[in-house]
């Protein structure tokens, strides 16, 4: 796995620099049934193919963003901080 | 560069050897007479050079205590250390060659069908063991040397430096571009500097490479893998015996691969005797190092291959006895070294048999990129195709100039049990038919029942023969039977290169030269050095010591450094509202100079990490998290705040700050003179904080009791740390103060049931099960973990975290079983010696029915089993009278 993430603020870095975090789920609405909950605490969609994740970039900026991510090649197609409108 | 008066001395199994400036330790080797290289990993059979390129496992040595070194293609150094590996008493001479008379006994796939019980393979370990790999590995204290990481970035990457490469590399130079050009031999030029070839002039091309600016050339270093996004893996190894081997991590945007072609034996009987060579080797002895290696060559090959090879051998002043077809060559014959070639009609007295053999491309890194391979029958070869984005290949290596060596697969029934396939493993052609016969007739599966192309050469000199077996074995074309999977490291990569430099970050708190002074024994947590307990000057055990540091704070006053606890500083508006969103305590409520204890946990309602949130002003809180867990909790934090707009500025304080905590029924009289600050407990109580100074410092205090005493945990600028550390001291000194380690405190706060987040509980840990089900506050709207934690509270927890105690001192080690009745009911997660109980206690998980009071379980105690009983009160003032005194 040597893959570059391309983080918004500091452009295409080693994967290495980052952590993962996991893939962007809706979380439920407080009074949601058990079993909404229980889907969004323990499955995950594990997508081959494209998905959107989140990544932390630990070594750089420190910034939390999400990115649209091929599971399958590994190219990051596009990545930004949610709630960003540019 | 070469100035024939210079002389090099090196030494081969201790016995100097004189070399010249830009010999190969093989090539000084050869010119001293040295014929056998190695011995063979099975039949320990002699073997001399072959390839002289670094791509077969013939000229493998012992090269200052690294073993298996291509002495091939290292240059020679003054004082080198050569010893011979895999043969004894000497490689002339090497009494496991018996081992080749008795190969009926060692059929193919030998270990799978011999070693199937496990007492016959009891009893073979220690001498299969003992014999078999090749190179001894250094011993493990032994002094290895320096290595270290880089890593580089640039436009292009060329990999090879032979002609094709040379010129890529000036082209995109030319053009603006930053290259790294990467070569595995000692000096650029590929095929160049030992054929003739008229077009080319090796001289310019390599000059001009020198003078461009923008082209950074690593020569002598090989590239073992091209990962994704092109990150190149590239191995330097040290010039010198000062120098560090490096791995260079090379990112590029482009990679142009141009390693060339390289050449592979062909398949007759004895094709291994010494005196047997590639063609391609003999020229690069003659020509790189001016030695003829024979008088009387006998040359197999076919046209158009055999006859640039023959004219320069005559050159070189060789006799060439004949020049034979493959086809034709019955058997290689001779004893030591090779004699005779034998035909299907003649025989050839020679003292050297050059073999024209296959061109394969070197197309391994374009392989692991995943490029396909395809065969060609006129090339003789498989071609790369299909090379991914941003890759590209130019040279030989796309088959280029390449034409067929022998037919393949071949005509003749190849099976002999003396026509090596493999020389790494001593595969015979009639092995690879045998084990096809057992049905290992793909070639993937024969790959892994022969081991042949998983040696030292890692199938370069044995593919596309065993491709060529395997094909004629099972009626297939060349095409359908397909190379084998390419995969990196290729080739082999020391593990003191991939493991670089042993630098391990240390973290000291302000005060640690403090504790050094005091005779701290640290324990290591993390990054973090800590104080464990401090040695006496008079010899006192560990035990002693951590007793005296007990009783000081319980009876008297004690301090410890807590400055590796993660501090935050949250300032804002809604930091309240953070805090209640992701602690499962209410902090929104919290009045400012007070603290409360909190806990985050997951979605699921486990147990992340606790810690303090002490309110100082109404918009500015002050968190403290566990040692380790200070990062997650900042990233858990950071995380829920992306999107919320909430206004709230987290500061990370942990290196900012030192803390102490300072406890004891005599802490308050301690502190008192260092501070203006009101400590009466009417002015100051349990669970309040303060700002104020402490000893000239800027300080926050809590008035916390991890340890169960009166006592502050004191913050303060980590410049002041020694300062006020000493100022505490010296108050103290008259209330016979003490430091204490992390011994003293875990034993602690055990004897007041405070646990550790991570120690006593684990990845699946509920506060219901924890025994702080007064944690969660449930009629909070939302916050993380809520879902799960309203389910949890009303589901009687299967297990529970419970004290127990013992009738003996004898300790339980952490991880014990608890047993009841005879079965494993539980486990211990912390176990002390309690001084004040007399008795070993300590936590563990056990069944929610036997958490209580009196309850009887049994603990496995070093093999045997003893008495205990639960208590449901912590040992040590269960009401928490001391921590309000
Ligand atoms: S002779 Fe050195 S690797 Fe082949
Ligand atoms: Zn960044």
């Amino acid at each position: 796995m040597s893959f570059l993430v391309q983080c918004p603020q500091c452009g295409h870095r080693s994967v290495y620099e980052f952590r993962f975090g996991g893939e962007v789920k809706q979380r439920p609405a407080p009074n949601a049934s058990e079993a909404e909950w229980t889907n969004y605490v323990y499955t995950k969609a594990n997508e081959a193919g494209v998905q959107k994740e989140w990544w932390f970039h630990r070594s750089g900026c420190r910034q939390w963003f999400q990115a649209v991510r091929n599971t399958v090649t590994n190219e990051v197609q596009e990545s930004f901080f949610p709630g960003d409108t540019t | 560069m070469s100035c024939p008066k210079d002389k090099i001395t090196l030494e081969f199994n201790g016995k100097p050897v004189t070399a010249r400036p830009g010999d190969t330790v093989a090539s000084a080797l050869y010119r001293s007479g040295q014929r056998i290289f190695t011995r063979s990993f099975k039949y320990h059979r002699r073997r001399g050079l072959l390839c002289l390129a670094g791509k077969c496992p013939n000229c493998l040595m012992n090269v200052d205590g690294a073993p298996n070194v291509r002495t091939c293609i290292t240059l020679v150094r003054a004082g080198m250390r050569v010893t011979h590996q895999n043969a004894s008493p000497s490689l002339e001479n090497d009494w496991l060659s018996v081992v080749q008379h008795f190969d009926r006994l060692m059929p193919v796939g030998w270990y799978y069908k011999t070693m199937t019980d496990p007492r016959v393979w009891h009893t073979a370990e220690p001498f299969v063991r003992k014999i078999a790999g090749l190179g001894t590995p250094p011993s493990p204290d032994a002094v290895s040397g320096n290595y270290e990481h880089a890593y580089r970035h640039s436009d292009v990457a060329i990999i090879g430096g032979g002609p094709a490469g040379l010129k890529a590399a000036i082209s995109e130079a030319e053009n603006g571009r930053q290259v790294t050009l990467v070569d595995d031999q000692p000096e650029l030029g590929g095929h160049l500097r030992y054929t003739k070839i008229a077009e080319a002039a090796l001289p310019e091309l390599v000059a001009k490479v020198q003078t461009l600016p923008n082209m950074q050339v690593l020569n002598g270093s090989y590239c073992f893998g091209l990962y994704e996004g092109n990150l190149l893996g590239i191995v330097q190894p040290r010039r010198d015996p000062d120098d560090a081997e490096r791995l260079i991590h090379l990112r590029a945007g482009r990679v142009v691969v141009a390693t060339g072609a390289y050449e592979s034996p062909l398949l007759f009987p004895n094709n291994d005797l010494v005196g047997v060579m590639l063609s391609t080797g003999v020229l690069r002895l003659i020509h790189l190092h001016g030695i003829i290696p024979g008088k009387v060559a006998v040359v197999i090959g076919q046209s158009p291959l055999v006859e640039p090879v023959v004219a320069d051998l005559r050159e070189a002043g060789l006799q060439i006895a004949a020049t034979v077809a493959p086809k034709s060559v019955v058997r290689a014959i001779g004893k030591k070294y090779v004699t005779r070639i034998e035909t299907r009609d003649a025989r050839h007295a020679c003292d050297l048999v050059v073999m024209c053999g296959h061109r394969i491309p070197d197309a391994g890194l374009l392989h692991q990129a995943g490029a396909r391979l395809e065969w060609n029958a006129g090339k003789g070869a498989f071609i790369p195709t299909d090379l991914p984005a941003h890759v590209s290949a130019v040279g030989q290596v796309t088959g280029e100039s390449l034409s067929a060596a022998a037919t393949l697969p071949p005509v003749l029934d190849p099976a002999s049990k003396r026509a090596f396939v493999c020389l790494c493993s001593d595969v015979s052609s009639q092995d690879l038919a045998n084990a096809i016969d057992e049905g290992f007739d793909h070639i993937e599966t024969l790959k892994r029942y022969t081991t042949t192309t998983m040696g030292p050469c890692q199938g370069r000199m044995c593919q596309l023969p065993a491709i060529g077996v395997c094909a004629r074995q099972t009626n297939h074309s060349m095409a359908e039977t397909g190379v084998t999977t390419g995969r990196p490291p290729n080739p082999g990569v020391t593990l003191g290169a991939l493991a670089g430099a042993r630098h391990h970050p240390t973290r000291r708190t302000p005060m640690h030269y403090e504790h050094e002074a005091a005779g701290a024994a640290w324990l290591d947590m993390g990054e973090w050095k800590r104080s464990r307990y401090y040695q006496s000057p008079m010899g006192a055990s560990e035990k002693q010591c951590v007793e005296q540091e007990y009783r000081a704070v319980r009876e008297r006053v004690g301090l410890i450094d807590v400055s590796t606890l993660g501090k935050l500083d949250l300032k804002g508006r809604d930091v309240g509202r953070l805090l209640d969103h992701v602690y499962a305590g209410r902090f929104s409520d919290l009045r400012p100079g007070r603290t409360r204890y909190g806990v985050i946990c997951d979605e699921a309602g486990i147990m992340l990490d606790d810690g303090t949130v002490s309110r100082l002003a109404d918009d500015h809180f002050f968190v403290t998290t566990t040692t380790g867990n200070l990062d997650f909790v900042l990233q858990w934090m950071n995380w829920w705040l992306v999107g919320t707009n909430w206004d709230v500025y987290i500061t990370n304080l942990t290196s900012g700050l030192a803390a102490v905590n300072l406890a004891g029924p005599n802490a308050r009289e301690v502190l008192k003179p260092l501070t203006d600050c009101d400590l009466s407990t009417a002015a100051f109580p349990y669970m309040a904080c303060r700002v104020a100074q402490v000893a000239g410092a800027e300080a926050i205090l809590m008035r916390i009791g991890f340890v169960g005493e009166t006592g502050w945990e004191i913050h303060f600028p980590a410049e002041s740390g020694p300062d006020v550390w000493k100022a505490v001291m010296e108050a103290g000194r008259k209330f016979d103060i003490k430091p204490f380690g992390i011994e003293a405190q875990r034993l602690l706060r055990l004897e007041k049931r405070h646990i550790i987040v991570g120690v006593d509980s684990d990845a699946l840990t509920n506060p219901f099960e924890a025994g702080m089900g007064w944690v969660p506050k449930l009629d909070k709207e939302d916050f993380i973990g809520r879902s799960a934690l309203a389910r949890l509270a009303t589901q009687p927890p299967k297990q529970k975290l419970a004290c127990f105690i013992m009738n003996e001192a004898d300790l339980p080690e952490d991880g014990a079983a608890i047993m009841i009745g005879g079965q494993l009911a539980g486990r211990v997660t912390s176990a002390r010696f309690s001084p004040g109980q007399g008795k070993a206690i300590g936590l563990a998980w056990v069944p929610a029915e036997t958490a209580r009071e009196g309850a009887e379980v049994q603990v496995r105690v070093r093999g045997r089993v003893a008495r205990a009983r639960i208590t449901e009160k912590a040992f040590y003032d269960p009401d928490g009278a001391r921590l309000r005194m």
